[in-house]
């Protein structure tokens, strides 16, 4: 019995080790490819190289993060592009009648409230896949966008063309402290939070477990309707982080300006290694499928790889992660 | 031999056939004589199954020959089975609910039949030589189980099969449509066809088949002309086994009932009644289909059931949903435990704690070190062989898999605990410390309801035992006091009153 | 079968909506109900329903196909490029077989490799719109080919517009593969029941895998068409087609469980959309409005889809 569980062993760590790069390929293409640019061009390890990252980093994590939990819970969220619109137009529009502060509240509420109705809809039609899923959000997105652009008439509002104080936008837009950027610095925070609240909290665990069975979640006493309210409900809000660092950012607000968030954000995400099958996945791995993709263009930039090749570069790393994905759970 | 072989159109030598923990087959062997009407009986598990999809290609044999037809047949697809002439007609049907009848019948050979109009001419031919007057544009949906069935036939004879097996034919017919379907079986024996005839129901067996073979524990027993059996030697057969030492000593703890459950109706299940005490291991015995899980998962909240009651300890409770349950200290190991019971991507603590989560929350947060601390009280406890906590569940063997679930529920100390097949699929060491287990939650003043296709367990587990037919409680035993006959003939709807059961047990007190 | 005809109708959701559309109509004092609207009409929704025609194979297969409109403006930026050295009839045939490989990859991709066709066709999505924006830098490429152009833009006998015709044709050569082939029939059969499709003989993967096929010969021909329309090929467009599509031919009677559904109702549940947007059109209502509407009709079906599937489920 021992001479076995030793041989056991030993083959079993040889799996462990494949495993482990298997597992973590994404930290080693990331690791690969800052090397590679740092020795080939030093600039990329500049201070002023690695604040222009963390910059391009903000909106988009937000939404990634988000859209994590979602993807965990087995379930996907493309309503985020409507969301971005209507966060940000009804937050600028509050600034000059509510106040700075007021704004940001409501509008972060608001993300909040529109994935409480996406969830709403979905649990009370009993949808259970994410194809299901899929429609209803795309709806429901188009409708957050229609509001949006029906609120503000289509136009884009400035924020500089606000009298009262914008001083809490502008620094979340262009502020440092120190050497780090103040949306870092908010990601960084999140991130903490998040990372907190899915590895060591009830509700982290139960969504977990709703994505990995949904039967057998509910047959030991999951709520499971509780889950999808509040995995929606935690994108809406990112989501409505992210737009209002967006908005910061580019001082102004339009009514498309969600465009493109939602399938950049699930590609962050399945990159990253959180599985579309639910139930395994991690906001970390969000961060580093994030990272993959910024530094991704970075880099290549700064090896004056041609545009082509960057392209063909991005598609074969997304056909490699969904690959990779599937081949995991065979 | 004195008969030559060209008398028999199927072969069977010494077939045998294992899935990992368990043998469903064991050196099988039988002949089917052309043209006859050959019945195959056996409780749950005997077998049947198993042999009828290795003859028509779904599974591979392990080892043993089989000629069909003069033909050795080595290895097969269903389709190249059905094209040699071996149709099998499933309890649950080989049809696409979606599509019409005719496109069914000439599935995948719409270019052969021509087209539309070719497929459903040949499809009403075909029909009609069965006396079926069903439209061949009506979807498969929309019929009813015993038009299904005509379905099926139809298409085996549009493959001009020579051996046509049904399996559990008559399990959802009323007796009109059984009727029906006697006279079809019988034309096609006119016809010259071969029947294989797979059901419990003994009086069809005994009204149709000319020689029928009795399969237990994946071994035939006999096969003998009809006229060579009684009903009770063909009951005997499919249960009587020598009792080894394959189970504890059973435990009599038996206290004041705990639960009552009144007037459960739903689609399948006819007002369904029974009480169940304390300390007591009730056991539910019944053939596939029969109901026995419909009962617990409406107990245990899992199905949206109305206007029934339920009472613990002579209060009525309301179990809407598995949450409710849970709260009353209710239990439940489900059927299929790789579907129902376990994350299988999850670590084997994450499983094992799932139904305890909330008494390790506070504030919100889960206490890891606890929750370890209990995976491992219950990997210590129950045995479970695992390279460590956070092995990924799908990596354990099906017995320790099971633990893992058990250990799941025995950490909510459960009033009731609901056992469903517990042992299905598992090698018989591990399903010894199951058995203690359950010794062990009676003997601690909990109590179980526990379903299971196989007789002896229940038996010799059992304090009392249900007996559960077509949705209808019929028949209530004291296992020490009746023989394993007599409950299974209750079972497959033997007994003459079918509507109630006799309290035995209850007026005995 | 007066009867039949009536249950076929009140089962379609769609035709229903499209004729309370109708009727609505009539009561207001519109341009509606002209022959020049009612072709234009038909005319703007062409080529979506020619998309539409081909992911109504992936779907009825049990699959879908998020990509078609990454492949319907690489197309139109293919072909517009190819124009420049190569005759009118090579560059699209060129396009339009670029489009079938695109949708062989995808095939490929989900059928034998197992991977989640939903995730692969969005990601592949994202590629092709990233590659087109590549090529043209994210310019529109302008289009010197007057005979290439008069396709989408001309009228067969001064009535009716060859768009339209085109459509008519496509959709009568699909109908006619789905209901009256070998391949048509197993695809509902793979679709419908997988396990007793493959039971019953028939090639389940390489059925699915041609479904994909199709899907991205239909989108790349849709491109072709709107670039000749528009007289450009452009990258700017396509993010949303493939979902509007999918959402389309959903709404038609098509589940995505698959194994149900058809050319006509696709058609008609296009032709929901299309309405729906003339109509709102002729009465004014605001553009932005007419997008509330429109998201509000697309949750409403799916979620009346959904609870219907949810009924049955819990009829115990």
């Amino acid at each position: 019995m021992n001479m076995n569980l030793t041989m056991k062993a030993q083959s079993s760590l040889k799996k462990k080790f494949l495993g482990f790069i298997k597992e973590y390929m994404i930290l080693v293409a990331i690791v690969i490819l800052a090397l590679v640019t740092a020795i080939a061009e030093p600039r990329f390890l500049s201070l002023e190289n690695m604040t222009n990252i963390m910059r391009q980093f903000g909106p988009l994590i937000m939404v990634s993060l988000g859209m994590t939990f979602v993807i965990i819970g087995g379930f996907i969220d493309l309503s985020v592009t409507g969301i971005v619109s209507l966060v940000a137009v009804v937050t600028l529009s509050l600034i000059e009648p509510l106040g700075q502060i007021p704004a940001l509240l409501i509008g972060l509420a608001l993300g909040a409230i529109c994935g409480l109705l996406t969830s709403t809809i979905i649990i009370s039609c009993g949808a259970l896949t994410q194809a299901e899923a899929l429609f209803i959000t795309f709806g429901m997105s188009t409708v957050y966008g229609a509001i949006a652009l029906i609120y503000t008439g289509g136009e884009t509002n400035h924020l500089s063309w606000v009298t009262r104080d914008t001083s809490l936008f502008k620094a979340i837009g262009q502020g440092n402290v120190g050497f780090i950027s103040v949306s870092f610095l908010i990601f960084l925070v999140v991130l903490a939070i998040l990372w907190v609240f899915q590895n060591k909290t009830y509700m982290g665990r139960a969504i977990s477990l709703t994505g990995g069975n949904k039967t057998a979640a509910w047959l030991t006493g999951i709520n499971i309707n509780r889950c999808i309210r509040t995995i929606y409900v935690i994108c809406g809000f990112m989501t409505a982080l992210g737009a209002i660092v967006l908005f910061s950012r580019v001082t102004t607000a339009s009514p498309v300006l969600g465009k493109g968030y939602e399938t950049n954000a699930i590609l962050s995400v399945v990159v990253g290694g959180t599985s579309l099958a639910g139930g395994k996945g991690s906001v970390l791995r969000t961060v580093l499928g994030v990272l993959l993709v910024t530094l991704l263009s970075n880099c290549l930039n700064m090896l004056e790889v041609s545009a082509y090749m960057q392209v063909v570069l991005r598609g074969a790393i997304l056909i490699a992660a969904i690959w990779l994905d599937s081949t995991r759970h065979r | 031999m004195t008969k030559t072989d060209q008398d028999y159109i199927l072969s069977i030598r010494d077939v045998s056939k294992s899935f990992p923990g368990v043998k469903a087959l064991d050196s099988v062997s039988m002949d089917i004589r052309r043209g006859s009407i050959h019945g195959i009986v056996g409780e749950n598990g005997a077998g049947k199954s198993t042999l009828m999809k290795i003859l028509s290609g779904v599974y591979t044999r392990d080892s043993g020959t089989i000629v069909f037809d003069g033909e050795e047949i080595k290895s097969i697809t269903p389709h190249e089975s059905m094209q040699k002439g071996l149709s099998i007609i499933y309890q649950e049907f080989n049809l696409v609910k979606t599509m019409s009848v005719g496109e069914n019948i000439f599935l995948g050979r719409f270019k052969e039949m021509k087209g539309m109009r070719g497929t459903h001419e040949k499809a009403r031919e075909l029909l009609d030589s069965i006396g079926c007057n069903i439209s061949t544009h009506k979807l498969v949906s929309e019929l009813s189980v015993s038009e299904r069935q005509m379905i099926e036939i139809a298409k085996a004879l549009s493959f001009d099969s020579k051996l046509i097996i049904m399996d559990e034919p008559s399990s959802s017919l009323t007796t009109e449509e059984m009727r029906k379907l006697v006279d079809i079986i019988n034309q096609l024996k006119e016809k010259g066809i071969t029947i294989i005839y797979i059901s419990h129901k003994l009086d069809e067996i005994f009204q149709l088949c000319d020689t029928v073979t009795v399969m237990r524990d994946g071994q035939v027993i006999d096969t003998r002309p009809i006229s060579e059996y009684t009903r009770a030697d063909m009951i005997s057969m499919m249960v009587g086994r020598t009792i080894e030492n394959e189970f504890p000593e059973r435990p009599n703890c038996v206290g004041d009932i705990l639960m009552e459950v009144r007037s459960l109706n739903t689609r399948k299940l006819r007002n369904v009644s029974f009480k169940l005490r304390k300390g007591e291991i009730l056991g539910l015995v019944g053939l596939v289909g029969a109901g026995r899980t419909e009962i617990v998962r409406a107990i245990f909240g899992a199905d949206k059931v109305k206007n029934h009651e339920i009472l613990i300890e002579g209060k009525p409770v309301r179990i809407r949903k598995p949450s409710d349950a849970i709260e009353y200290g209710i239990g439940f190991v489900p059927e299929d435990r790789k579907i129902e019971g376990l994350v299988l991507p999850f670590a084997v603590d994450t499983n094992i704690t799932m139904a305890c989560l909330d008494s390790l929350t506070k504030y919100g947060f889960l206490n890891e070190s606890s929750e370890k601390g209990i995976a491992q009280k219950h990997v210590d406890a129950l045995d479970i062989k695992t390279p460590s906590l956070k092995t990924r569940v799908e990596n354990l063997s099906g017995g320790n898999q099971q633990k893992c679930i058990v250990g799941r529920w025995l950490e909510i100390k459960p009033r009731i605990l609901i056992l469903d097949e517990p042992t299905r699929g598992i090698d018989v060491g591990a399903k010894y410390e199951i058995y203690l287990l359950m010794k062990k939650i009676v003997e601690d003043g909990g109590s179980i309801i526990l379903i299971s296709s196989e007789l002896p367990e229940v038996l010799n587990m059992s304090n009392r035992v249900l007996t559960i037919c077509d949705g209808r409680i019929t028949g209530e035993f004291d296992p020490t006091k009746t023989s394993a006959d007599e409950i299974m003939a209750s079972a497959i709807g033997l007994c003459g009153e079918e509507n109630e059961y006799e309290s035995n047990y209850e007026s005995a007190i | 079968m007066i009867k039949s005809v009536v249950s076929i109708i009140t089962k379609q959701k769609a035709f229903l909506a499209v004729v309370v559309m109708f009727i609505i109509m009539l009561f207001f004092p519109t341009n509606f109900y002209t022959q020049y609207n009612l072709l234009d009409m038909l005319n703007s929704a062409s080529i979506l329903m020619i998309i539409a025609f081909g992911v109504t194979f992936t779907l009825i297969g049990g699959a879908c196909d998020l990509s078609v409109g990454g492949n319907m403006v690489l197309a139109g930026i293919i072909v517009v490029k190819l124009l420049e050295h190569l005759p009118i009839w090579a560059s699209i045939l060129i396009a339009v077989a670029l489009g079938g490989i695109i949708g062989l990859v995808n095939g490929y991709l989900s059928v034998y490799h197992k991977t989640e066709p939903f995730i692969i066709t969005l990601g592949m999505g994202t590629l092709l719109t990233g590659i087109a924006q590549q090529i043209t830098d994210a310019h529109p490429v302008p289009c010197r080919n007057m005979a290439f152009m008069r396709i989408a833009n001309s009228q067969i006998l001064n009535v009716v517009p060859t768009l339209v015709v085109i459509m008519l044709a496509v959709l009568l050569f699909t109908y006619w593969l789905l209901r009256f082939t070998q391949f048509g029939r197993n695809l509902y059969a793979v679709g419908g029941d997988y396990e007793v499709a493959k039971y019953s003989g028939i090639n389940v993967r390489r059925t699915k895998a041609i479904a994909f096929v199709l899907s991205g010969i239909f989108a790349a021909l849709g491109g072709i068409l709107l670039a000749s329309k528009l007289n450009t090929g452009a990258s700017t467009y396509g993010d949303t087609t493939a979902l509007e599509v999918n959402c389309g031919v959903v709404v038609g009677g098509t589940s995505f469980a698959g194994g149900i559904g058809g050319i006509p109702q696709s058609a008609i549940g296009m032709l929901v959309f299309a309405v729906l947007e003339n109509a709102m059109n002729m009465l004014n209502i605001d553009a932005y409005v007419q997008m509330l509407f429109k998201g509000i009709v697309i949750v409403a079906i799916i979620w009346l889809d959904c609870y219907t599937r949810k009924r049955k489920r819990e009829a115990v």
